[in-house]
């Protein structure tokens, strides 16, 4: 598993980065049959498996948030981040290409 | 501007690589990737989608020129954004440059999607650019600073040469009425 950008940090993202691959596994493929059972069954599933991230892996988010933000701020990465964001704030994913239908 | 772009399928089922993307790194041949954090992630309750933010550290020698001209270090950060769709199964990954972000960008795009159950799509596109409007600019006011300065010395030039001339002229004129 990768270092975090500060040595500090590296602990919490990594007990953070696996609670997250584990809920993650065992969220992807009930979502993706979620998705093809329709619109009720796919907002459950998602509320169900949101509220289930947070219950298992809240805690250690916020102590690594708390962490990295800090780092960040650090290396000076915090303007720079948010000047990024600010241009390209990115909160809808990229739309399928124009020529194939990507639904399938 | 220039672009890059490469396609390339993964003989695996999409789920399986998308479970692997958050595995991508450390690997042997990506060394220059150093770090990885996640700032940011949420879970859209409509739709399903896994928004994730996320800055990777790289180190990669930069040529000298490079260094002297734009500052710069071994250090350089990406901003990762990516969306993860169950429903549609897609995966959109856009990624910007932190680091030396005031002269260029590079802006990559990545999409995982499949094409049949045991084979995934894999597309990346990349558009490098430079701020030429910055560029442009500074040389605006590079010029704008030089031509003050060459109007100050030429009035300087100009009073300066007047005066020796006239203390010149007037002191060979007491000498020898």
């Amino acid at each position: 598993m990768s270092q975090s950008l500060s040595e500090e940090c590296t602990p919490l993202k990594k007990e953070y980065d696996s609670c997250f691959n584990s809920w993650f596994e065992g969220y992807l493929e009930p979502a993706v049959e979620a998705g093809r059972a329709g619109q009720r069954t796919r907002e459950a599933n998602a509320q169900k498996k949101a509220e289930e991230f947070e219950a298992k892996c809240g805690k250690i988010w916020r102590q690594y948030k708390s962490c990295v933000t800090k780092a960040l701020k650090d290396k000076g990465l915090d303007t720079l981040l948010e000047q990024a964001r600010q241009e390209n704030p990115l909160v809808d994913p990229i739309p399928p290409p124009t020529s194939s239908n990507s639904n399938n | 501007m220039h672009f890059f772009s490469q396609s390339f399928q993964y003989e695996h089922p999409w789920s399986h690589v998308i479970i692997g993307m958050w595995h991508k790194y450390p690997n042997s041949k990506c060394t220059h990737v150093v770090s990885v954090d996640t700032l940011d992630r949420s879970i859209d309750p409509v739709t399903g989608i896994i928004r994730t933010e996320r800055v990777l550290g790289c180190k990669q020698k930069a040529p000298t020129w490079i260094v002297k001209l734009f500052g710069g270090s071994e250090d350089a950060f990406v901003r990762e954004i990516s969306f993860v769709d169950p429903a549609t199964q897609n995966v959109t990954i856009t990624s910007v440059n932190l680091s030396l972000s005031q002269f260029a960008t590079c802006y990559e795009q990545i999409r995982y999607s499949p094409v049949s159950p045991n084979r995934t799509a894999f597309t990346q596109t990349a558009e490098v650019q430079a701020r030429l409007a910055l560029w442009r600019s500074a040389a605006d006011r590079l010029e704008q600073w030089l031509v003050q300065r060459f109007e100050q010395n030429a009035q300087l030039g100009k009073s300066g040469f007047s005066d020796v001339l006239r203390n010149l002229w007037e002191e060979r004129h007491q000498a020898s009425p």
